[in-house]
């Protein structure tokens, strides 16, 4: 079904990686500008507070410092710093610098210095007396708490999404297709399964920064790191009542985002800082910021009911979920439907559905988009809760999943329900190789003959594990990606795109993507992403989008300018159009010929003289699912319940991998930071909701040494709607490491860890508590 | 305070604090190559060698160079190209905040092992994080590198 | 906060090292460095003993003399120390982090530290070791890891005594470069069996009845015993019940190890 790729599909080199291992200054703190003033934040000690007296003056009479910013001197404009598209999906409740702190790590001032230590030193002197509130440190003891956590006024919502401030709901959502309690009460068997997920770090390595300074033409100029530049500028614009035409934003190349980078986080200060005093500033959030003061992935309860027959078919499925989307509300409604869009319709041949729940604010770091964005957290319930079932039915749980799930040509009622906080869009699988995926993957990880588990030494047991998942490409209706191709003299194309490369490799892929199209190679290709100035718009890294809907911009940018070449060609050769052929380095009709290169120069130099150049834009129509099946293979000692996987497998149905080492990439590192949440990472809190994670010390990602075996590979499949057949591949590779993992611990030592992270220390508490019984 | 110290092979001096760490004294004097990513000696993004040893210049106080060699990866600017090719081969390359650390740590176990085992490559490798690629990548690349430029 | 300090000063001797630590309260010896950047505090003087030539492992027929200010990394990879105890005590300081830290981390600046946490006082415990620190005195790790305060001296080099025997050392982590959640050395030395276990979260300690009862052979005993001389606590990563659990079994397979 693939169709052969020159370019695309073949192994190439991501464009910027030499630059990179070799120390090249392309990261943003190596831009700022030369004499920039320091940023530091004072942040807030308490979970909940109000500031009743605030005293800069002394910090302000420090010499060297320049600004104290607070929130009685700077705009009291509420925004979302989510980083979405327009109507904003998530509540509007979040002002610059504001009077109320709500969780540890919490903004309260910020000072501006000539350096570091004199801006810690102010940081210091700066006099503040709080009015401590009781915090909610619970969020299920959040909804309806006589502590309200965002009680001021002046905060919305762009359209209805549940937002109740007043009860601590940021917002809420219910579904219902079909009838679930009357299907469920039909079911030979129903399971019903209760899983909890734990706030996880980002764990970027660059940590969070950005610089300012006013230009030649007076406008504002920030280099930032992050997912979203064009949501920055409007946004900002909106929140500081600037004209958009007054800032530029630039982002250079990015250490990692995982959706930590599509919200704000220094850019407003840096801003208020520069336009304020005219100097250049730069703001670089320290490691413990970094954690404690930006964003988790949200901490949620689920619980799946599964009703089935006897045979197998699943015929109902009931989830309910609450989530914790701490002290502010970004991606609260968001997250919270992918819960049910991007997992539920894995089982597409059920009578009847339902999900729903509520999002609630707490005293905790806020949440925010982080990859999986719900679909990690209902993934990690739903399928070990097919587990729980397929057990109950005496099946094996590889023949239940075949059975019941997603096929080619298939659809589910879910997508034209829900969308990003809004109704969703109707769409077939048009590309949907879950079947082999599951076939392949239960072949490579050898499940027949080490399913459920086996005895290795006195005290040692392996086993193995599956999971299912899907993911979408793009937001349809409302992620929109343009790319702006010249042809330049010497005939080489420049590529402006406003595709936000943040290390995933966009520059790369949408590099080989244009090639294709004008039959070239990568080196005639000189990209550029992504800075409000020079390139066309496009909503930024986050949802899957980059692929299929920045990829599918290129691709149509591409076809455009062939067709513009051709034109040209056939006017300078004096032939009709159609008796033009090019083959990427040449244009022949008949007898006649001109090479591109000498056709570049004429147009530049001679005649007609004018410059070739083409935009296009797209957006997505539907967003095609990425699907895979994942195994894995987990040696227990049960003395002690540690545990290490011994090997991943993953298949992946994400169509055609424009760049296959890449996008393998993109699966593995997925897999590894899933890996992370599913067995070692945790956000921890004292009891007076001060992080105790804090730092790579306390939060352990996965190393070197903990990977021991991932073996990836992709199904042979073309997404008729994707550029050249592809699918997104981003974020579905960190859904199943959860499910896996807790299947194959229940198969080794018979005991179901709920809560994340599996850790050796629940595992033996739990054979305990089995032995006990 | 003083600092004299070798950069690459040439003598440099520069002015530093005595509470200076050798990481931001090497940034502020241009030195862009030094990827700071956690400041508190626990990520390996910063490596640098110190008299041919790799050490975290986050937390090696800059005082501590005196009179030593600092090698950075402008210093090893070829194997530092020769390695990205690896890592281009196996889809290494992410984000690449911890490439310039990899190259460092990689040149200093090529010069320290001459056949490392798995274990040996994993255990000087291990306190470099990367949170992209999900390490198999790397590892392959590193190890294939190690293999050719014996 | 950043580290703060007004002065850098390079002993030139140890006496002199000495007197300008007296100088002020606020001086302070500097090992690596690592720590000192993380107290975030306000020193006078950084006082720096790398010019005294204390960064070597010299050897006798009895004893191993190591300079307090060997990096861990020359440690676990001197040849002498990897004779020790089948490279075992090399294979504990290998645990901490990773090379690149390990090369500025020191061995006086681990002791010095005492922490916890500490995986070298840890590997270290149940050898004979003595520190000697200037200007006059010398101490038994076990008496310096249980010294409550200050120390007054400088650690000039810690003194291990060869012997003959096995060793076990586990970490119980939960990556390759966390903390250990809790840490065990058990080593057979001269036909004694010696259990030292670390980050209860208390700093390492030994259990010596349970170290009695496994000289007499009854290792499932003495790893009883140790689950319950010693003091163990909750911390927000494990549980108190979790480093009990892990302590009879990972003592018990330490001594089976040690006396195979």
């Amino acid at each position: 079904m693939s169709k052969k790729f020159k370019v695309v599909n073949n192994k190439t080199h991501s464009v910027d990686g030499h630059a990179e291992m070799m120390g090249r200054a392309v990261y943003t703190q190596d831009y700022e500008a030369p004499g920039s003033l320091v940023l530091k934040m004072l942040r807030s000690p308490h979970p909940f507070a109000r500031i009743k007296n605030i005293d800069t003056s002394k910090a302000e009479s420090l010499n060297g410092v320049k600004c104290v910013l607070t929130y009685k001197n700077v705009p009291h404009v509420a925004f979302s710093r989510a980083g979405q598209g327009a109507p904003q999906p998530s509540p509007i409740d979040k002002f610059i610098l504001d009077e109320y702190v709500r969780f540890v790590g919490d903004e309260v001032a910020v000072v501006a210095a000539i350096n570091e230590k004199i801006a810690e030193d102010a940081l210091k002197l700066i006099q503040v007396e709080y009015e401590v509130l009781e915090p909610v440190l619970d969020y299920k003891t959040a909804y309806k708490n006589k502590s309200v956590i965002h009680p001021e006024s002046g905060i919305s919502q762009a359209f209805e999404m549940g937002f109740r401030p007043k009860d601590n709901v940021a917002a809420s959502y219910e579904m219902e297709v079909g009838n679930v309690e009357k299907e469920l009460e039909k079911c030979d068997v129903v399971i019903e399964h209760t899983a909890e997920t734990q706030a996880q770090a980002h764990a970027m390595l660059e940590p969070h920064c950005s610089n300012a300074r006013l230009d030649e033409h007076n406008r504002l100029v920030i280099y930032t790191s992050t997912q979203t530049p064009f949501h920055i500028r409007r946004i900002m614009a909106q929140t500081l009542g600037m004209p958009l035409s007054q800032i530029r934003i630039v982002k250079p190349r990015v250490g990692g985002g995982f959706g930590g980078k599509q919200q704000f986080h220094c850019e407003m200060f840096v801003a208020l800082v520069t336009l304020r005093t005219g100097l250049p500033s730069k703001m670089v959030y320290t490691r413990e910021e970094v954690f404690a003061s930006s964003y988790t992935r949200h901490p949620m309860c689920i619980t799946m009911k599964i009703g089935a027959d006897k045979d197998g078919t699943i015929k109902a499925i009931d989830c309910h979920a609450l989530s914790d989307t701490g002290a502010y509300g970004e991606h609260a409604l968001t997250v919270f439907m992918i819960v049910g869009s991007k997992v539920l319709p894995l089982y597409n041949k059920v009578n009847a559905v339902r999900f729903g729940g509520r999002v609630l604010y707490t005293n905790h770091v806020p949440a925010g988009a982080y990859r999986g964005y719900g679909a990690i957290q209902g993934n990690y319930v739903l399928e070990s809760a097919i587990d729980i079932l397929a057990e109950k039915l005496h099946m094996d749980p590889v023949e239940l999943r075949k059975k019941n799930s997603m096929k080619e040509k298939e659809t589910s009622p879910i997508f034209e329900i829900m969308g990003e906080g809004t109704k969703g869009t109707a769409m077939i699988m048009e590309s949907c190789k879950l079947p082999y995926c599951i076939e392949r993957g239960a072949e490579l990880i050898d499940w027949k003959n080490k399913y459920p588990r086996k005895e290795v030494g006195p005290h040692k047991v392996r086993s193995v594990g599956c999971a299912i998942a899907m993911q979408g490409s793009g937001i349809p209706f409302s992620d929109m990606g343009s790319c702006a191709i010249t042809l330049q003299d010497g005939g080489f194309y420049m590529v402006r795109c406003g595709a936000t490369d943040i290390g995933q490799g966009s520059d790369t892929l949408i590099s080989q993507i244009v090639a294709e199209e004008l039959m070239t190679t990568v080196d005639k290709i000189v990209i550029y992403s992504s800075d409000t100035d020079l390139a066309p718009f496009d909503v930024g890294a986050y949802a899957s989008s980059t692929t299929y809907i920045s990829g599918n911009a290129a691709w149509k940018t591409a076809i455009k300018m062939r067709e513009r070449l051709i034109s040209e060609a056939a006017t300078m050769l004096g032939v009709k159009e159609n008796t033009v052929e090019f083959d990427g380095k040449k244009f022949v009709s008949g007898e006649k010929e001109i090479s591109l290169f000498d056709l570049s120069n004429k147009l530049i130099y001679s005649a007609p003289q004018h410059q070739v150049a083409v935009t296009e834009s797209y957006i997505g129509h539907v967003s095609p699912p990425p699907f895979m099946a994942a195994y894995a293979e987990v040696e227990v000692d049960t003395e002690t319940g540690e545990y290490e996987v011994i090997e991943y497998v993953s298949v992946v149905d994400c169509g055609t991998t424009i760049n296959p080492m890449l996008a393998k990439g993109q699966v593995e590192g997925g897999i590894v930071q899933g890996f992370g949440m599913a067995s070692k990472e945790a956000v921890l809190y004292n009891k007076n909701g001060q992080m105790l994670s804090n730092s790579f010390l306390y939060y352990h990602v996965p190393t070197t040494k903990d990977i021991h075996k991932l073996t990836t590979e992709f199904a042979d499949s073309y997404e008729p709607t994707g550029p050249f057949g592809a699918k997104s591949v981003g974020e579905i590779g960190i859904d199943t490491p959860p499910a896996v993992i807790c299947n194959a611990i229940y198969n080794a030592v018979g005991v179901r860890i709920n809560s994340l992270p599996i850790t050796p220390e629940k595992i033996l508490k739990a054979m305990k508590e089995k032995e006990n019984r | 305070m003083k600092l004299r110290f070798y950069l690459n092979n040439v003598e440099v001096e520069y002015e530093i604090q005595p509470d200076e760490y050798l990481a931001q004294v090497l940034r502020r004097n241009g030195v862009l190559s030094i990827r700071i990513g956690c400041d508190e000696s626990a990520c390996g993004s910063c490596t640098v060698l110190v008299d041919d040893k790799p050490v975290l210049s986050c937390g090696l106080l800059a005082a501590k160079v005196e009179g030593k060699h600092v090698t950075t990866v402008e210093g090893i600017q070829e194997e530092a190209n020769r390695l990205a090719d690896y890592f281009g081969d196996e889809g290494a390359d992410q984000c690449s905040f911890c490439s310039v650390g990899f190259a460092l740590i990689v040149h200093a176990l090529r010069k320290e092992y001459k056949n490392p085992t798995d274990e040996q490559i994993k255990d000087y490798i291990v306190g470099n994080i990367c949170r992209c690629t999900g390490y198999q990548s790397q590892f392959k690349a590193i190890k294939a590198y190690l293999k050719e430029a014996k | 906060m950043s580290l703060r300090a007004k002065e850098y000063y390079r002993a030139s001797s140890l006496e002199d090292a000495y007197n300008k630590l007296k100088e002020n309260p606020k001086n302070v010896i500097v090992g690596g460095g690592l720590w000192l950047k993380k107290t975030g505090l306000e020193y006078h003087t950084i006082i720096d003993l790398s010019n005294l030539g204390l960064d070597q492992i010299k050897e006798d027929k009895d004893f191993i003399y190591v300079g307090s200010m060997v990096s861990l990394r020359d440690f676990e990879n001197s040849p002498i120390i990897n004779k020790l105890f089948n490279g075992v005590i090399a294979f504990g300081v290998r645990e901490v982090m990773g090379p690149a830290f390990r090369n500025i981390a020191t061995i006086g600046g681990s002791v010095y530290g005492r922490f916890p946490f500490s995986d070298v006082i840890a590997a270290l415990l149940p050898l004979d070791v003595k520190v000697k620190l200037y200007p006059n005195q010398e101490m038994s790790l076990n008496d310096l890891v249980n010294y409550r305060g200050k120390l007054d001296g400088i650690i000039e080099q810690i003194i291990i005594r060869k012997e003959e025997g096995k060793a076990f050392f586990k970490k119980v982590k939960t990556t390759a470069l966390d903390f250990p959640m809790i840490n065990f050395s058990i080593v057979n030395r001269s036909g004694k069996n010696y259990i030292a276990i670390g980050s209860r979260p208390g700093v390492a300690a030994l259990a010596y009845k349970a170290m009695e009862e496994a000289d007499k052979g009854n290792y499932e005993k003495a790893a009883e015993i140790a689950s319950q001389e010693l003091q163990f606590l909750d911390s927000s990563n494990i549980s108190k019940e979790y480093r009990i659990d892990l302590t009879k079994v990972y003592v018990l397979r330490g001594l089976k190890e040690v006396n195979e």
